[in-house]
């Protein structure tokens, strides 16, 4: 009989001990909620370096953006306001971009922002190792005319240049902490916080602290700053209805029903599109691929509508362009120029000389699901169209699809501003052109685009738009809702050209 | 008795070695992509090249790893190539966490096993059955499950203990109580399965045994028999099993530590080794050796210390 008692009594002891104990905990982690106070963001990526020089915007630019300011800035509304700079402008050819400098900016170590600093750190991102580094490559020199006015050379124009500015590339350091061996670890900006780097945990939860001295105290709307790391989307839920944060981006759309019924808010966009990228146009790979009536029939094959319901829960738009709504090539018939029409997409691979099907290789990464490539493949094979998937390690994914190994893959990408997205999937150097596609009209649009003013900008944007859609360099299926979920205390606005909204956007609800 | 340790020190640090290069030969095979995997989709395939270089990875094998091993030897383990934090902190870190969980989880199940093993060894009958049937169950529903239901009624609806996220012991002992008391619980039960099963075998074999009768028909009482006399031989097997369950728990409490979103060694060996993060993965086996080792020294020690055959072989 003792033993019974002795194991009931120590039992009891540590029920009383965990609950007494958890009691304490929960009111410390009370104030945690409360407006004003702490800010408590969940993000789906933890921040490579805090060397502004390698760093990355998306889903990491609030890491960033907490301790550094950017020289100019995007808004909700989608335009680019002054930040650092107040003024900007450009020179007759759009090669040479002007920008003047507030004289009233000092970073957290006291120093203050000059032209000097400004051309340091543009020089350091344009030859460091940020994955957009890239931006850079097309600019001549950056120089400072005087204490606040930095000028930058382009060698040719490019009419991405002020939106790259409002991103990683327009990360300002203050100039000491540049050649400090720990910068990886310990920024030092003139943002509207400070990193402290004592709480911080690398990899999990980010702690900052209010900047007491910064130049623009209307957009520090808490004292304190926490960013915890949330990249599993059970733990984000799980911090979702357990309250222990104020704003969370969802990695998906599969439990929007269960954050809403936690009283939280879903703030969408839609930035991300998820389709197939039909690399191989001019038919290296595979030569059917190289017949525009077959890259047409695969976008026929398509059901849309039952994809998106199937494999996003209806959260997101059909469409079949890949540029964004924001945009000025963006047209909203491009969004059903291609219809579910298998008979059609029978008749065209027919017209061809396919009527006895097809066989495409291709490969498939477990984070985008095993579903879509089911669906895909059996909408295929209603059309004639056998495609065979190999699966590659993520790790490995990015390097194979750009090697390029496979002549098409399903992906979702980015669409970014237009001049953007021309550098980044339709160029011939684009990174997602693999096999450097050209056709000799794409490059009389981009040339315009390149060169024209804003009006011709916006007209070749919306023909280019139209005749990517015609040759079907691609086969989109839909813009995917990206979702950030806040909570009753909070609201943000989403940008509609980034993942991850602004810190600054992120306020108590009043 | 010391010449033992020493023999045993020797032959791990021997260990040591071969682990590190064989590690270092199978992250290397697999290194070709890890420039872009670290740059992502953006990046150009001429930045690719840069970083490649400016990692080293485009020098042969050999040189790499005599340059890891030197500064390794001279206590710099590098630092990660995804978030540039020094290794030694990120493991440090992350070392804390884990060991909190692992020898929270160890103690827990330790505890539970050998009461529930004892218990079923020697009721018998129905005690026996129920503490069998709840073994299976341990045994077959998997950690992350119950760490799912832990979270659902223990962090959302009651409250009691945070729902994600580590605090450091140092910060706050309620809070880490908080942080890493579901956690613990979700792991022990696989750990409490196996062990009370070995406890209660032993136990049984150990009761069974010529000595156990003699104790007995000398008129020592039965509590005192199992307490004094069974225990320590079955303690033996049931410890090994014990220190079995640490080291796997050390590497297995990836899931758990996903669900509660603590940053623990498990959850850092897989993004670190899915990701190439050479520095980290080489510092991570480094440490897990390390650990592996010094456990299967101190079971030995202690097996020494409950049973004298053992000493003597």
């Amino acid at each position: 009989m003792f033993r019974w008692k002795a194991t009931a009594a120590t039992l009891a002891i540590a029920a009383l001990a965990l609950t007494g104990c958890a009691g304490a905990a929960d009111s410390g982690n009370g104030d945690g909620s409360a407006s004003g106070g702490t800010l408590t963001l969940g993000a789906i990526a933890e921040p490579t370096t805090f060397d502004p020089a390698g760093s990355e915007w998306g889903n990491r630019a609030p890491y960033y953006q907490a301790v550094y300011d950017t020289l100019l800035v995007a808004t909700p509304e989608g335009t680019i306001e002054p930040w650092l700079a107040t003024d900007w402008s450009y020179n007759e050819d759009n090669t040479v971009l002007t920008l003047t400098l507030r004289d009233d900016v000092t970073f957290t170590d006291g120093s203050a922002l000059t032209a000097d600093v400004v051309v340091t750190n543009l020089q350091r991102f344009k030859d460091g190792t940020s994955p957009d580094a890239g931006y850079f490559a097309g600019i001549d020199s950056f120089e400072a005319a005087d204490d606040s006015t930095v000028v930058i050379t382009l060698s040719a124009p490019d009419p991405a240049m002020l939106n790259y500015l409002t991103r990683d590339p327009g990360l300002i350091g203050a100039e000491a902490s540049l050649d400090s061996p720990d910068l990886a670890t310990t920024p030092v900006g003139s943002g509207p916080y400070m990193l402290d780097t004592a709480a911080t945990v690398t990899g999990t939860s980010y702690v900052y602290t209010k900047n007491p001295d910064y130049w623009n105290p209307d957009v520090q709307h808490y004292d304190d700053l926490v960013i915890n790391v949330l990249s599993d989307p059970t733990a984000a839920l799980n911090a979702i209805k357990a309250g222990e944060a104020n704003g969370v981006k969802l990695a998906n759309n599969d439990n929007l029903v269960e954050v809403e019924a936690s009283g939280w808010t879903v703030n969408a966009n839609e930035l991300d599109f998820q389709g197939l990228l039909l690399f191989d146009r001019a038919g290296e790979m595979n030569e059917a691929l190289g017949d525009v009536r077959v890259r047409q029939a695969l976008n026929y094959a398509f059901d849309r509508a039952s994809l998106l319901t199937a494999l996003q829960n209806d959260n997101g738009t059909v469409t079949t362009q890949v540029f964004p709504a924001t945009s000025d090539a963006y047209d909203p018939e491009l969004d059903e120029y291609y219809t579910y029409d298998p008979e059609k997409a029978k008749e065209l691979l027919a017209e061809a000389g396919y009527a006895d099907g097809l066989a495409i290789d291709s490969m498939s990464i477990s984070v985008l699901g095993a579903n879509t490539y089911t669906l895909v493949q059996q909408q295929l094979a209603d059309v004639g169209v056998t495609i065979t998937f190999e699966d590659v390690a993520i790790g490995n994914a990015i390097a194979d699809m750009l090697a390029p190994k496979y002549p098409l893959v399903f992906m979702a990408l980015e669409q970014n501003p237009d001049w953007q997205l021309i550098q980044f999937m339709i160029a011939p150097t684009a990174v997602f052109n693999p096999t450097g596609y050209e056709d000799p009209q794409v490059q009389e649009y981009i040339e315009q685009i390149q060169f024209g003013d804003e009006e011709t900008q916006a007209a070749v944007a919306k023909e280019l738009n139209r005749y990517i859609v015609e040759q079907a360099w691609f086969a989109p299926f839909y813009r995917v809702q990206g979702s950030v979920a806040t909570d009753a205390q909070t609201t943000v606005e989403m940008l509609p050209t980034n993942a991850y909204p602004a810190i600054y956007d992120f306020q108590p609800k009043q | 008795m010391l010449m033992f340790i020493v023999r045993r020190l020797v032959s791990g640090v021997i260990m040591l070695g071969v682990i590190t290069v064989v590690a270092f030969t199978l992250l290397y095979l697999d290194s070709a992509n890890i420039a872009r995997r670290i740059l992502g989709q953006s990046a150009t395939q001429e930045l690719v090249e840069r970083k490649t270089a400016e990692l080293g990875l485009d020098r042969p094998l050999a040189a790499q790893y005599w340059d890891w091993l030197t500064s390794a030897l001279a206590g710099d383990l590098g630092r990660s190539w995804f978030n540039g934090q020094l290794v030694s902190v990120s493991l440090s870190g992350r070392l804390s966490v884990s060991l909190s969980l692992v020898i929270g989880a160890t103690i827990l199940s330790a505890v539970i096993a050998v009461v529930l093993g004892v218990l079923a060894a020697r009721r018998g009958g129905w005690v026996d059955a129920v503490v069998q049937f709840v073994a299976i169950i341990g045994f077959a529903i998997p950690g992350f499950l119950i760490a799912l239901y832990l979270v659902l009624i223990f962090a959302i609806n009651l409250g009691w203990f945070k729902a994600t996220g580590y605090v450091p012991i140092t910060t706050s002992f309620s809070g880490w109580v908080s942080s890493v008391t579901l956690p613990i619980i979700a792991l022990s039960l696989a750990a409490i399965a196996a062990v009370s099963q070995q406890v209660r075998g032993s136990v049984l074999d150990a009761m069974s045994r010529d000595y156990v009768r003699t104790l007995r028909s000398r008129g020592l009482s039965s509590g005192s028999v199992v307490y004094k006399h069974v225990l320590r031989n079955a303690g033996g097997p049931a410890l090994a099993v014990l220190a079995l369950q640490f080291v796997g728990m050390l590497g297995g409490a990836v899931i758990v530590e996903q669900v509660f979103a603590l940053p623990g060694m498990g959850q850092l060996t897989v993004t670190a080794t899915a990701a190439g993060d050479i520095p980290v993965v080489m510092g991570l086996v480094l440490v897990f050796a390390v650990i592996v080792i010094i456990v299967n020294l101190l079971i030995d020690l202690a097996q020494a210390a409950l049973n004298p055959k053992v000493r003597l072989s």
